[in-house]
């Protein structure tokens, strides 16, 4: 708790809760936003294509989108830390946040299971399992968004 | 940020023109379409629904700012003639005939996009599109006329006021409170009636928008006849009120007791809009929940605007453009899923938002991204990228500036509490 207090308390969580400048909280939270709809919204539309909702568009292109799916995944961890370390003897020891980082780390590995098995590269059918991947994928990403937002209402709320 | 508001009650009103008229016009074409067997017509009628239900997720905001303008929050003094109970049966009008033009809009924009992919439009669509067109067009004449009683002084409600005495409803004489409550409840809730009142001691008839007295406010009514005609209670006269009241020994009928203080309770608080309202503020998850499901709603719009745009400035180049349209309904979807929660925070603290720029900007932009939509909806130049190929100069321009239009459509909600004052 005292180390929890001390990161609150450091210059850099006093400027991103207490500056009032648009570049502190409110610009953290909206890049962390941008993340969150290339990630999600990217990855939404792979778990679709699995379970054939598009059946026109070919699943092995949008490997190209990896990069970008990585990437707002970082960007998001390294905004969603600024913002936790920001608030963290609250957002830390409440346990909605918990429930939030087991469903980004399920997603996650679900994540890299669905590009190492799903895009093979060689042409060959779905394994047996990909629509369970599919949807599981689905159940992670909107429970990390629901607990996520949930952050706000429940356990310790700080506004 | 008052002049703001005074025009928006301006905007609304040139607003107003383009639902209205625009709508009569895309259905008369329709009509004239199903009837000439005409695709071009029926096609454009089609795109003209479309245009017409994204501008007026516009015009249906905008009306909040004018009743800001008209009724303001804690003003007390409203402008001669203008109504609160009048305004609130306009806003519920307009609220039916709203969801009913969007769900007309969503149904238009698919015939439009199964056209482009079967080169058909298809038949099971155009039925639905026909009796939804027909039932939101009655439904916005009713709100139209509600609206016009607003702003039209002939037709304007004032009221009645505490000690009033009723004398006649309508033309026919109020004996008693049982024949002043078969005569409200004989008559519409929204539309004027005439009562003849005794004012001052002088007779005089005022017109007033009757009440569903079923709506919100009977809770806080005594009695159904008072709740139609807007007022907390209405009482025989009695020797000893016609004393407390000041009026003359001896006068007859129905005394208006007591009317609603005017601001927080009272008839500003009826009506169906507001009962929406208040379920979103007071019950407890009702919120929350609408904000996680506007966020679910961002992430399958930006899964389409991602893709689809950057498809069109160079990624995936081996998928054809029509592989990627086949996204587009899943994008409509999240866009639909966000109008019903955003119009629920809308809905549930006009306040919040119609003194916010920044609301205003996020309504430019999403009128913006609908016509933008249009684009890779019609235009043969998107529609004949095939595999491999790269997508023309056109198809690139309106792919950019939809991702800057939907990128600032999420600024601007995201800004709302930080730039404006919301929450």
């Amino acid at each position: 708790m005292e180390f929890l207090r001390a990161l609150e308390t450091s210059g850099f969580s006093v400027w991103v809760r207490e500056s009032g400048s648009l570049w502190s909280f409110p610009g953290i939270l909206l890049v962390h936003t941008y993340g969150m709809g290339i990630l999600v919204g990217l990855i939404l539309a792979i778990d679709l294509s699995i379970l054939g909702f598009v059946p026109a568009l070919p699943l092995a292109p949008l490997r190209k989108f990896f990069p970008l799916i990585w990437t707002a995944f970082w960007l998001n961890a390294i905004t969603g830390t600024m913002l936790l370390v920001a608030d963290a003897t609250t957002k830390l020891t409440n346990p909605d946040f918990g429930v939030k980082m087991v469903f980004i780390v399920l997603a996650v590995i679900n994540q890299r299971m669905i590009q190492r098995r799903l895009f093979r590269g060689d042409g060959s059918p779905l394994p047996a399992g990909a629509k369970a991947l599919a949807m599981m994928s689905i159940v992670c990403w909107l429970g990390a968004i629901t607990a996520g937002r949930l952050l706000a209402y429940v356990g310790g709320v700080t506004k | 940020m008052l002049e703001v508001l005074e025009n928006t009650a301006h905007v609304h009103l040139l607003l107003n023109h383009v639902p209205t008229i625009g709508f009569g016009i895309a259905l008369l074409l329709f009509l004239a379409g199903l009837g000439a067997k005409s695709d071009v017509l029926k096609r454009t009628s089609l795109v003209m629904f479309f245009v017409v239900s994204v501008v007026a997720i516009a015009t249906y905001v905008s009306g909040s700012a004018a009743e800001a303008v008209l009724v303001g929050t804690g003003r007390t003094d409203f402008p001669p003639g203008v109504s609160p109970a009048v305004i609130r049966a306009h806003e519920d009008a307009a609220l039916l005939a709203f969801a009913s033009m969007e769900v007309t809009g969503f149904f238009a924009w698919l015939a439009l996009w199964q056209w482009r992919r079967v080169k058909t439009l298809p038949g099971w669509n155009l039925p639905i599109v026909l009796v939804l067109a027909l039932v939101t067009f009655g439904l916005m004449a009713r709100a139209a006329e509600r609206g016009g009683r607003i702003n039209h002084p002939e037709l304007r409600a004032d009221g009645l006021k505490q000690g009033d005495v009723i004398r006649s409803f309508n033309g026919q004489p109020v004996a008693d409170a049982d024949s002043l409550r078969a005569l409200t409840a004989a008559a519409q809730p929204g539309s004027a009636a005439s009562v003849g009142v005794i004012r001052e001691g002088q007779p005089r008839t005022v017109t007033i928008a009757i009440v569903d007295p079923e709506g919100v406010m009977k809770r806080a009514t005594r009695t159904s006849e008072a709740a139609s005609l807007g007022v907390r209670m209405i009482e025989p006269l009695t020797q000893e009120l016609a004393a407390q009241f000041g009026l003359k020994p001896g006068a007859e009928g129905l005394l208006v007791a007591q009317v609603y203080e005017q601001g927080a309770q009272g008839p500003a608080e009826t009506g169906t809009t507001r009962a929406i309202g208040l379920w979103v503020t007071s019950v407890t998850w009702v919120w929350p929940t609408a904000e996680t499901l506007h966020f679910v709603g961002l992430c399958m719009l930006f899964m389409v605007v991602v893709i689809v745009d950057l498809r069109m400035l160079g990624m995936i180049r081996s998928v054809p453009y029509s592989a990627v349209y086949q996204l587009l309904p899943i994008g409509m979807l999240g866009f639909g899923l966000n109008l019903i929660t955003g119009m629920l925070f809308f809905i549930g603290v006009p306040a919040q938002y119609v003194k916010n720029i920044v609301f205003y900007w996020k309504m430019v932009f999403v009128v913006l991204g609908g016509l933008n939509l249009l684009y890779f909806m019609l235009m043969d130049q998107a529609w004949s990228v095939g595999p491999g190929e790269d997508a023309p100069f056109s198809a690139k321009v309106a792919a950019a500036s939809a991702i800057f239009i939907w990128a600032a459509v999420l600024f601007c909600g995201h800004m709302l509490p930080f730039i404006g004052n919301s929450f």
